[in-house]
């Protein structure tokens, strides 16, 4: 069962596997055509990846002098709007190196951050201490959002059914959802962002889905489950943007704002926070690690690791050979595997059979189960014909 | 001089099959699904740990032998069951499934028969009888049931001193007042119950920090078990499983 159809030596010289051409890396990096229908190359064999990094890292990130400028500019105006409790933001906690290091940089601002921490139910023990850890630290107050595990669970069961490429959309949604929930209930305006461009800029399309889309994980869990989902913190179109734009709650990506080198970031929460690796970007989760590792590159043939590097050697944080290097490594740990695969089979409730059987089914694209496009339409049109109502309530209000 | 490691549990309350955590046994927050818990617990290389479900003597269910088995196969460490367990053939079940010891307490209120039948089967070692106190409206401490069975036992000590005769091998001592509330073991109970028998005592009920299990101990208990401290953060009781003992 293990590893069968994920053998990158074998996928090169598969033309199905390549969208029927042939096997072709990026010139910088090791971004190929396996599994990526939207990557194009130049005449030098450079992929559109490389230039898209370039532009991203021109446009919105900052360094130096003008960087630190505009951290203590975001810092001072974070401060000046206090919520409940002086807390003056919210930061999602998860245990990883950018939400730690994010941490970090809030102390050394001088702000006072609610850490909000989401808990689906596959916390891994590193993610918990890394977590206790941070709070021991940096002194900050934590607040917990936890999935009701049943609904959540029954929620999870619809999108493996589905066959359905994201399943870590359910997560990605609720956690967007908790924390302006959050937001909301401390009165906070600004949510630090842990995204950035240095780590992460670089995701084909293909590889994920739409999180917002409401519509879509509503049709795929009354097709399967249909069980109540009323206390997870869902986050329909409309309630997204009253929070963007009626209570302006916006979003402050800190970390663009400076040099980010992921080894000194390592050291310095290591050194500072306690923080311990559990090896390999998003692996705080149990589920995310099977997922990244097992699901993905099995059922879809994707292996996320592609991006991740590609991005640091974009940055000139690694070089192509190092990455290179290490993947020839297998994207997991063959003996965790197994052990990961029986976890997340009890955990989910099904039998060994029944999600060898779920995880053979044929790959079903998110867009058979309905969309939120024509919802959106309706949404931009709305927004069109009033932008002279709201600009007039900004001059008005907002100076 | 040689210290040895204290004996420190968490405990871990099952309601509804999940896992919550009350303040003086009532208001039940939900702190998360029990197998990804335990499985923390467990990388964490807690030594022990103590899982009583809430609901089932108040119920009159059986244990939840499936769920139970579910979790415990997350777990390398000695797992004490407690809830809903009211004849031999139940702990018979839960021993099979992996559980090390099982928790009696509301049936000790209705007769010793079940302690007397475990004990001689399986050990002394196998049956612990957990006491619930809670202050009475006059101030006097006595022996509770949060399953509203009504019993003769007035004292403490006696009830304790019964409860070892009878075969068990450990002593559950909670501080329904305390559970909760950080505000530190009740040392005066522990003190008179430790002295009043000769079998291990797990004191329970209050405990907010490292300082709380060495006083306890001093006072005469042989383990200390906390849920609060270990399920939760504060100031804002955030749900985060930790072990700093």
């Amino acid at each position: 069962m293990m590893y069968k159809k994920y053998n990158p030596a074998a996928l090169m010289s598969n033309p199905e596997a390549n969208l029927n051409r042939p096997y072709q890396q990026c010139g910088v990096s090791i971004m190929d055509t396996i599994a990526d229908p939207d990557i194009t190359f130049d005449e030098k064999g450079i992929s559109n990846y490389y230039y898209e990094y370039l532009e991203a890292e021109k446009s919105d990130t900052k360094r130096g002098e003008e960087g630190e400028n505009l951290q203590r500019f975001w810092a001072e105006r974070i401060k000046s709007r206090p919520g409940k409790n002086g807390y003056n933001c919210i930061l999602g906690l998860s245990g990883g190196a950018d939400s730690t290091y994010l941490a970090f940089l809030a102390k050394k601002l001088g702000l006072n951050p609610l850490l909000v921490h989401f808990d689906y139910g596959w916390n891994s023990e590193i993610a918990t201490k890394n977590v206790e850890n941070a709070v021991k630290a940096t002194g900050f107050d934590l607040y917990t959002v936890v999935m009701d595990w049943t609904e959540f669970k029954n929620l999870q069961r619809s999108y493996f059914k589905a066959s359905v490429l994201d399943l870590d959309v359910p997560a990605d949604h609720m956690i967007f959802g908790a924390l302006y929930k959050t937001a909301l209930k401390f009165n906070l305006k600004f949510v630090l962002s842990g995204n950035n461009v240095w780590t992460e800029h670089t995701l084909p399309k293909s590889w994920n889905y739409n999180k917002f889309d409401l519509v879509n994980l509503k049709n795929i869990h009354r097709k399967f489950e249909n069980t109540p989902l009323k206390h997870l913190p869902a986050l329909g179109l409309w309630q997204h943007a009253y929070y963007q734009l009626v209570r302006n709650i916006e979003k402050v990506p800190l970390l663009n704002w400076q040099e980010y080198n992921r080894d000194e970031v390592i050291e310095i929460i290591t050194r500072e926070l306690g923080w311990k690796d559990y090896g390999g970007k998003h692996q705080e989760s149990v589920f995310t690690r099977f997922y990244q590792g097992y699901i993905l590159p099995e059922k879809f043939l994707i292996d996320k690791r592609k991006a991740h590097l590609s991005t640091l050697v974009f940055g000139g944080q690694m070089t192509k050979e190092k990455a290179t290097e290490i993947m020839k490594e297998p994207p997991y740990d063959p003996k965790m595997i197994q052990q990961d695969f029986e976890f997340v089979a009890k955990k989910l409730g099904f039998s060994v059979e029944e999600f060898h059987k779920v995880l053979n089914l044929p790959n079903v694209k998110h867009e058979f189960y309905g969309t939120d496009e024509r919802q959106r339409e309706t949404y931009y049109n709305i927004m069109r014909s009033i932008k002279p109502l709201t600009k007039a309530y900004k001059k008005l209000f907002r100076k | 001089m040689i210290s040895f490691r204290k004996r420190i549990i968490p405990v871990l309350l099952l309601h509804k099959g999940q896992l919550y955590k009350t303040v003086r046994f009532q208001k039940p927050v939900y702190v998360g699904d029990p197998i990804n818990a335990v499985k923390i617990f467990n990388d964490k290389e807690v030594d022990e740990l103590i899982l009583l479900d809430i609901d089932a003597s108040k119920k009159n269910q059986e244990p939840d032998f499936g769920l139970i088995t579910d979790i415990v196969s997350e777990a390398f460490m000695p797992i004490a069951y407690g809830g809903g367990v009211t004849q031999l053939r139940h702990a018979e079940k839960l021993f099979y499934n992996g559980v090390e010891k099982v928790v009696l307490n509301t049936v000790l209120l209705k007769g010793f028969g079940l302690v007397e039948e475990i004990s001689a089967k399986y050990g002394a070692q196998s049956v612990v009888a957990s006491i619930d106190v809670k202050k009475s409206l006059l101030g006097k401490k006595k022996v509770f049931s949060h399953a509203s069975v009504s019993h003769k036992m007035e004292s403490i000590t006696e009830f304790a001193r019964l409860c070892e005769s009878k075969g068990a091998g450990e002593i559950m001592l909670n501080s329904v007042d305390r559970d909760g509330t950080y505000s530190g073991y009740d040392l005066e109970l522990i003190q008179a119950v430790s002295a009043a028998v000769s079998v291990p005592l797990i004191a329970c009920g209050g405990a907010s920090s490292k300082a709380d299990f060495s006083s306890a101990e001093k006072s005469g208990s042989s383990a200390m078990a906390a849920g609060s401290m270990f399920v939760f953060q504060r100031p804002h009781n955030a749900v985060l499983i930790s072990y700093d003992v």
